[in-house]
């Protein structure tokens, strides 16, 4: 049998990611950095920020990477069982 | 301190535009050649980052400066939800193609029933929203225009006194709203069709996007690096000389208490998906699916980028002015000018021009699309103009509508000018697009979401948005008494539009926020869990929500038009709204999988997506709602329904209402129409149902018949007496039944004891019938027969049900009757083809199989018949004194009677060759005979007749007004023709045929032609003509006859352009071996 759809897993995934991003950037979670220079002489919110946000970016490029990567394998998988089907 | 001149900034201001022109030009000019440049995900993703306006450019550093890190989550947002662009976009990408859907406003009215209401709504609170955000950008232009005209100085003058060039009246904004406005008709109105993608706008947002990137960057790298020390340097400075101020950096302060923030990255994320110019963008201009995968990391990069630097840009600004932001908003422009850098404060400003060119172009073709499609093309079609072509002036609207759009924008920046609302306008605008938010994924994700939730919760939330956002703004600028505010309308504390419902101690737009989408979501669902929807909007739901499920079969197939348009009158359609070129590419995109048929039209099923295409087509350039009402309008006003056919538990006729076991009768009716039962007997055995199941005493079914219009009984059953029901009916409207036949109305008699039409009365009371119903058989809406019901114990029996269910019946009976007509009529022409495929192959054989090998002569022959069978003949027959005789002959016409005539001239020649010894007396025998036979048959013969002697090479020839042979002279090597005097056959009884002789020579070629050779026509209706037949002929006299005539087939061919031959085709060729 098939398993279940590549994309409802990712699905998933997404909507994990988008609430962890939520809590994230939110009330209480940014409350734990406060304005004080952190030691790179930078607020440490900003700090945060700043390598947060590549951080986030770089999640969904893995993300893309993982989708690219699964509608290839399915394509591949179905052209692999048409040819499967033709030999019988 | 250097400063360039005002002349140089709008030289290069101009320059730039002139690039911006360029580059689009060039886009378009790509596309055309095929060699798209939207094919590249880049430009996708530059386009989306039409999100950063001047707001961004100038306005982040201006927030940065004076509340601090708050100007984030503006961006943040956005990088969060383009997490789920791959479900989420896509999916709104995907239903937009499908559905041909325009604008913002255009995919809800699609998804809510085609609603025009809701259209109208959405455009007019998009503008709304919009028109001030244009604004807007158009302020910003002007005042960094000041600011560079005066760097440092004074900036208070107005603008218009700066540039010397201008006449009084107009200021730099005028001329770069009239500019923008040029700009966006001329890549956004080029053609009506909006689903057709604007690829040279989108094409010049992407580079004005690039511009303003690397314009920010630039500038900040020089701030951060040129002027102070790198990050580091400039919080450590501004640490030790504002202590107080380390706020900035922090959130859930006095300034940006966490509810704000919150509040920020929830319309932010609304607003990349929602806003009009973003929907555009995103959606409508999208040419690839896969290109969101690419935009998905890489817009969120192009924001983190963009930002980097707007915190030390702020800083810096602060750092330099001492602590003053009153001039924050443009610290990215004053910095290097402070500097002395001009140059590249002139590059910020070309960064900062790009930004709000960008959204203006963008914003007013989404909103001119919007405009034209909901708000004008609804009264177009009110006013049901008679124009023939709509589509021009339909493009002026929407230029028109740019062009207003933007100068709205320029109007509401001079009258505003510099109160409180403009200044926040970004932030309610975002709030506007919010407002969609519900309705939209709704739209997607909810089948049941319906019409009635999707337009109240809209309306409301857009009115507490008025209420709580913009009013107030209005009273800070002044406008209205700040009474309101403080005690509310009235004096009604609990309506104060800051503190509505006694909800105090939020910032207004986390207040707003808060109240809008709790109403606006509120209302949407419990409209949509409380209200119905219709069938049709089920199916729009359907075609949204499961846009990614395989597609089922609609119940489409089970609906046809009656009196449907053809595919002409489609296309006339068309072209009244997009023109006539667009309208004829589409039908030919459509037709090119059909079948059609001899009559030129579609079959049931194909016409009614015919009628979808048509729509969809028509959605394209005005919008779904229009789109539905110009079609059902047009279809009404022709008189054409939709009409239900098999499936009898579809919605349409079929209510509630209606019993199982009604229903049950109905499905026994309907497997017995589709039986593989003589005609007969499934009538017979429908009337025995109904008899039995409704307990009636009699059922009659009785078709026209057309010679005699009368209704003949084609069956029946119950018992009669006086053969009452076997009777036939003159149509006339003294009876109940001529009635119902001509009125083409159900006539229903439910108490005998009232009867109206003294006819009748009689033989009703002789029958002892009590009640009696007479239901219209009708095919395409004209009556063919009538079903007829009668009872001789209850009355009232035919209720307004019963009556409709009967009226179903009839209606599949009628179908039976279609049917049965239909594959009389098939059975027919498969017979006739049997025929004529037998004649053909007897023809065939009469000509001559093999033509005998000869010693010194070669000869080749053929025979194409344009249809099955043909008139033409050529013969070639070797007498025992080894003469030759060559016939060839045309009879007119290509049926059995050409054929016919043919064959007997064949077997007259055949018959009487050996007592007929020269051509001139085979003519002459041969229209003596023909004489009576053609003049009854309208028919006629043409023959040229050759006779050729081996011994002499000499021919003998007549002819009998045939198209003259050629005969090529290899001695002289020219072409003569061979005429001799002779009438056509059948015309005149003693015809003189002329006889000539000439000596033939080795190498000289005969050729025989019909003229199905001369008269074959190319596309333009150029016949072939005897030039090139001559031309072929001695260009390729050293041929044999065989390849001779292969050629000169071929050559035929490629002039008719594989066209059907339109005439039979016959050539006999003979060669003098040499």
């Amino acid at each position: 049998m098939k398993k279940s759809h590549p994309e409802s897993s990712l699905r998933e995934a997404w909507i994990l990611f988008m609430i962890l991003g939520m809590v994230m950037i939110n009330f209480p979670f940014i409350h734990i950095f406060d304005s004080d220079l952190s030691f790179i002489g930078i607020p440490r919110l900003v700090v945060y920020f700043m390598y947060g946000w590549p951080a986030s970016i770089a999640v969904i490029w893995l993300f893309v990477r993982r989708l690219e990567k699964e509608s290839r394998s399915e394509a591949d998988m179905e052209h692999h069982n048409s040819t499967g089907n033709t030999d019988q | 301190m250097t400063v360039i001149s005002a002349e140089t900034i709008i030289a290069i201001s101009l320059c730039y535009f002139a690039l911006i022109f360029f580059v689009a030009f060039y886009a378009d000019r790509r596309r055309k050649a095929g060699r798209s440049l939207l094919s590249s995900p880049h430009i996708y993703t530059l386009s989306i980052a039409v999100y950063c306006t001047s707001w961004t450019f100038y306005g982040s550093v201006g927030k940065a400066a004076t509340t601090g890190i708050a100007y984030l989550p503006i961006y943040l947002g956005p990088t969060l939800i383009a997490f789920g662009w791959w479900f989420l976009l896509r999916k709104m990408v995907r239903v937009s193609r499908e559905q041909n859907i325009t604008s913002l406003a255009d995919f809800l009215s699609s998804r809510y029933d085609r609603s025009a209401i809701l259209g109208a709504i959405v455009t007019l609170f998009a503008v709304l929203g919009t028109t001030p955000y244009i604004a807007l950008q158009l302020k910003a232009i002007a005042q960094t225009l000041e600011i560079l005209f005066l760097p440092l100085k004074n900036i208070q003058e107005p603008a218009s006194k700066l540039i010397p060039y201008l006449p009084g009246q107009l200021d730099s904004a005028f001329i770069v709203t009239l500019l923008l406005a040029l700009f966006g008709i001329i890549f956004g109105a080029r053609h009506l069709d909006s689903s057709e993608r604007h690829e040279g706008l989108v094409v010049a947002v992407a580079l004005e996007s690039l511009v303003k990137l690397v314009a920010f960057l630039t500038v900040g790298i020089f701030v951060t690096y040129g002027m102070f020390n790198g990050f580091t340097d400039l919080f450590q400075q501004f640490y030790e000389r504002f202590p107080e101020r380390t706020d900035l950096f922090a959130v859930g302060t006095e300034a940006v208490p966490y509810t704000h923030w919150f509040t920020l990255i929830t319309i932010s994320m609304a607003a990349i998906m929602f806003l009009p110019r973003q929907f555009h963008i995103m959606v409508t201009e999208n040419s690839n699916e896969d290109h969101i995968k690419k935009a998905m990391w890489r817009f969120p990069a192009y924001l983190f980028l963009i930002n980097l630097f707007v915190l030390p840009i702020a800083m810096a600004g602060i750092l330099l002015n001492d602590g003053d932001t009153s001039q924050a908003d443009y610290f990215v422009l004053t910095l290097p000018l402070a500097a002395n850098q001009p140059w590249l404060a002139l590059l910020v400003f070309i960064g900062g021009l790009s930004a709000a060119a960008g959204m203006v172009m963008v914003s007013s073709v989404a909103l001119a699309t919007m405009i034209l499609n909901h708000l004008v093309m609804p009264v177009i079609l009110k006013l049901k103009l008679r124009a023939q072509d709509l589509s021009g002036l339909l493009i002026n609207i929407k230029r028109l509508g740019i062009f207003g759009v933007i100068l709205m924008g320029y109007f509401y920046f001079i009258v505003i000018g510099d109160s409180y609302t403009l200044v926040n306008i970004g932030l309610i605008s975002f709030m506007a697009a919010a407002q969609f938010a519900p309705a939209m994924i709704g739209a997607i994700y909810w089948k049941r979401a319906n019409k009635h939730a999707a337009i109240w919760s809209i309306s409301l939330g857009f009115f507490i948005w008025v209420y709580t956002l913009l009013i107030p703004s209005f009273v800070r600028s002044g406008w209205i008494t700040s009474t309101l505010l403080s005690e509310g309308p009235m004096g009604i504390g609990l309506l104060k539009p800051l503190e509505l419902f006694g909800l105090s101690g939020f910032d207004m737009y986390t207040h707003a926020l808060f109240w809008s989408l709790m109403f606006n979501l509120g209302t949407y669902c419990f409209l949509s869990i409380l209200t119905r929807q219709s069938s049709a909007e089920k199916t729009r739901a359907i075609m949204f929500v499961d846009v990614f499920a395989p597609q089922e079969q609609s119940d489409e197939k089970l609906t046809r038009i009656s009196k449907a348009p053809t595919i002409v009158e489609f296309v006339d359609l068309m072209s009244k709204f997009i023109g006539e070129k667009p309208a004829q590419n589409a039908i030919s995109a459509f037709l090119a999988d059909k079948e059609i048929d001899h009559r030129g039209s579609l079959n049931d099923q194909d016409i009614f997506s015919l009628k979808s295409f048509t729509e969809k087509t028509l959605a394209g350039h005005v919008g779904a709602g229009s789109a539905r009402i110009i079609l059902e309008n047009y279809l009404n006003a022709r008189g054409s329904e939709m009409e239900d056919i098999f499936d009898i538990f579809g919605s349409v006729t079929i209510d509630g209402a209606i019993s199982r076991e009604h229903l049950s009768v109905l499905y026994d009716i309907s497997q017995l129409v589709s039986s593989s039962e003589s005609f007969q007997s499934r009538l017979d055995r429908i009337l025995e149902l109904l008899a039995q199941q409704f307990k009636f005493d009699l059922c009659v079914i009785r078709f026209l018949e057309p010679k005699t219009r009368t209704l003949l009984v084609k069956s029946l059953v119950g018992e009669t007496f006086n053969h009452f029901g076997k009777s036939e009916r003159n149509l006339s409207t003294d009876t109940y039944i001529g009635q119902a036949f001509l009125s083409n109305v159900t006539t229903v008699v439910n108490d005998t004891n009232e009867l109206e039409k003294p006819a009748s009365s009689e033989i009703v009371r002789e029958e002892g019938i009590t009640s009696f119903a007479h239901m219209p058989i009708a095919i395409e809406g004209e009556p063919v027969g009538i079903l007829s019901a009668f009872s001789r114990s209850g009355k009232g029996v035919f209720t307004t049900e019963f009556i409709a269910l009967l009226e179903n019946i009839a209606g599949q009976v009628g179908i039976a009757w279609r049917n049965e007509q239909q594959i009389g009529r098939l059975v027919l022409v498969r017979e006739q083809e049997r025929e004529m495929q037998i004649a053909k192959e007897i023809q065939m054989g009469l000509l001559p199989a093999a033509l005998p090998p000869m010693k010194e002569i070669e000869v080749a022959g053929l025979c194409v018949p344009a249809h099955q069978v043909g008139g033409d003949y050529y013969d070639f027959i070797v007498r025992e004194n080894k003469h030759c005789d060559v016939v060839i002959a045309d009879v007119s016409g290509h049926s059995i009677g050409s054929a016919l005539i043919m064959a007997e001239t064949r077997t007259f020649i055949h018959s009487r060759i050996y007592d007929i010894d020269n051509p001139a007396a085979m003519l002459h025998a041969l229209n003596g005979y023909f004489l009576k036979d053609l003049d009854r048959s309208d028919l006629f013969v043409t023959m040229f007749y050759l006779q050729y002697n081996p011994a002499n090479r000499l021919i003998t020839y007549s002819n009998a007004g045939h198209n003259l042979p050629f005969l090529w002279r290899h001695r002289q090597q020219q072409i003569e023709t061979l005429d001799a005097e002779g009438l056509i056959f059948g015309i005149y009884k003693d015809v003189h045929f002329e006889q000539k002789t000439t000596c033939l020579e080795p190498g000289d070629i005969l050729l025989l032609y019909t003229d199905g050779i001369t008269e074959a026509e190319d596309n333009n209706q150029n016949m072939f003509g005897q030039a090139r037949l001559q031309k072929l002929l001695s260009e390729n006299h050293r041929s044999t006859p065989q390849e001779l005539i292969d050629l000169i087939l071929t050559q035929i061919r490629l002039f008719t352009g594989y066209r059907h031959f339109n005439d039979d085709v016959t050539l006999f060729v003979m060669k003098v071996l040499e």
